[in-house]
């Protein structure tokens, strides 16, 4: 028999904001232990939590750039388990009028993940486990965090993959989050189940917790699938759990008994004041939003007439989009921009976080002069192309590299001299030719290109060259 | 009713010290002020919005960081630490 796999994710996102979710202390990651809080995040008794302001902006920015529904009312309710990463017993977190509702993400083969909904919370401390005992830093206690819980709707690996690359992307996009997945930024837990394809009743699930990498997920994923239909197979149960995914040993394991189900107790926390969504707020942060990375995709691919793949690379970080539509303003053709960047400047970028800053050493107004110089004919693709290997070296402008002899191409008499030192010093490659060996033209197009230091055009040297030997 | 056995459990896990002379006056308190809390059992809560009984919303705060508590003072009444770390048992297994 053959079996579907049905996964739904819940997706922690840590909040770029200054400040903790309810109190002024830094987020910045890192720094000693804990010295990044106060008697709010440590939970001290007869303290008061009050909510940052930009918690609030932040989680409906991402509400509306995943087409969720803002509610008017909102409210903080408290999540009750007692374990040492939380100071107070329990997580200040949102239970049944969450922030954002009702969203999706559309994948690009067509199908819709529904969002469910995404909330506001705070994030736990980080516990060290030694042998005996457990040292415990607060630091990362009371870091806001938004919470995507999309619907059961993953059919595939490649869909969950999808879709944490356009929600890292999206949310990167509205600044919201950096999303960095090392660094604990953005972390997803993954629902799984399997039932006999065709079949509309959902098996038991298991969830994953806390996978912090694309490559994890897919793999914990393709693990888990496999495990549910063997058991399934053998004629066993899936047992509803939580489970640990081993990136070494490939496995995943048990993380709580069975007895310990969970019942966290919600209620409202009577520290917190409701939160009122005026929909004027709304309007206001609808208005501010950036064009999101799919529009923009579909806007290169339908306006500027780029292929899907050079409109995906381009749109993936906000930065490179912002560069390269600083390069195109004002030139005449949207691939050669499209070209140069992909084809020479991605080669200077290399980290995840490289490519995040795109602080390159040709500036988008350097190639733009460039491209503006190819545009006006005032020189050759080739001269442009290694024009710019230069500026990437020294960071210098198109003009300040090419000299102005250099302007303007080749003339023919200097173009037919050179072609004719090429055949006169390239004897061997002139018989290939005639004997058949069309590439052999390439070498003595080469010595053109070479000692016209890029200004010949090749296709003008070899029309020419071909002539010279045949004719 | 509460017992005194439940007191003590209640002392131990609030890591209170409670003295051998005090645990039948606590008894009575506690049971008091569960008979009281009870009472809210009768109270009519029909048409009552008790979520929001004061009324209040967005109390908001800016996004402006405030330098934290020095980390002696953090520590100051934690039972244990180590490397300017909270010390705990051990939860996991």
């Amino acid at each position: 028999m053959k079996y579907e796999l049905v996964a739904g994710f819940e997706t922690h996102v840590e909040l770029a904001t200054n400040t903790k979710i309810f109190c002024s202390c830094t987020t910045e990651f890192g720094g000693e232990p804990n010295t990044h809080c106060c008697p709010i995040c440590i939970g001290l008794p007869g303290t008061l939590p009050k909510l940052n302001k930009k918690v609030v902006e932040y989680a409906i920015r991402a509400g509306l750039a995943t087409n969720c529904h803002i509610a008017e009312i909102s409210k903080m309710d408290r999540k009750n388990y007692c374990y040492p990463d939380l100071p107070k017993a329990y997580q200040i977190s949102q239970y049944d009028k969450p922030l954002c509702e009702h969203g999706y993400i559309q994948l690009s083969n067509g199908r819709k993940i529904r969002i469910l909904r995404i909330h506001i919370e705070e994030d736990a401390g980080k516990l060290v486990h030694r042998r005996g005992d457990t040292l415990v830093d607060y630091n990362r206690g009371g870091v806001p965090l938004i919470e995507i819980v999309t619907e059961p709707d993953f059919r595939s690996v490649d869909e969950a993959r999808e879709y944490v690359e356009k929600l890292q992307t999206i949310m990167r996009y509205i600044g919201v989050s950096d999303c960095k997945m090392q660094e604990g930024s953005m972390r997803c837990d993954v629902n799984i189940s399997v039932r006999p394809e065709g079949s509309d009743v959902l098996g038991t699930r298991t969830e994953i917790k806390n996978m912090n990498s694309i490559a994890f997920i897919a793999k914990a994923m393709e693990y888990e699938y496999g495990r549910q239909v063997d058991l399934i197979e053998s004629g066993e149960k899936v047992i509803q759990e939580t489970l640990r995914y081993d990136d070494v040993s490939n496995t995943t394991s048990s993380m709580r008994g069975k007895e310990d189900a969970n019942d966290y107790r919600y209620f409202r926390d009577p520290d917190l004041v409701t939160i009122n969504v005026p929909r004027s707020l709304v309007e206001e942060i609808k208005e501010s939003l950036p064009e999101l990375p799919e529009a923009k995709k579909e806007r290169y691919i339908n306006e500027l007439g780029l292929p899907e793949s050079d409109a995906l690379l381009l749109t993936k970080y906000r930065k490179i989009a912002e560069y390269y539509e600083k390069a195109i303003e004002g030139t005449k053709n949207p691939k050669t921009a499209a070209n140069f960047i992909i084809g020479q400047i991605f080669r200077t970028v290399e980290t995840e976080s490289e490519k995040e800053q795109f602080n390159v050493s040709v500036s988008a107004e350097n190639l733009n002069e460039l491209i503006k110089l190819l545009d006006d004919g005032k020189i050759k693709m080739n001269l442009a192309k290694s024009t710019l290997e230069k500026m990437l070296e020294t960071g210098g402008k198109a003009t300040e590299l090419i000299d102005e002899s250099d302007m303007g191409g080749l003339d023919e008499a200097t173009l037919n001299d050179l072609c004719k030192q090429a055949v006169d010093s390239n004897p061997k490659a002139v018989s290939d030719y005639l004997a058949g060996k069309e590439k052999a033209v390439k070498a003595m197009v080469g010595f053109v290109m070479k000692n016209s230091r890029g200004k010949a055009d090749p296709a003008l040297a070899e029309q020419t060259i071909i002539k010279m030997i045949t004719g | 009713m509460v017992t005194k056995e439940e007191i003590m459990k209640i002392a131990i896990l609030s890591k209170l010290f409670v003295a051998d002379d005090e645990i039948d006056k606590l008894t009575e308190d506690m049971g008091e002020i569960i008979l009281f809390a009870d009472t809210i059992n009768n109270a009519a809560d029909e048409g009552s919005d008790f979520d929001n009984i004061n009324n209040l919303s967005n109390v908001l705060r800016e996004d402006e960081v405030v330098p934290s508590l020095e980390r002696e003072k953090i520590l100051q009444n934690a039972k244990d630490s180590d490397n300017g770390c909270f010390l705990v048992k051990n939860i996991m297994k």
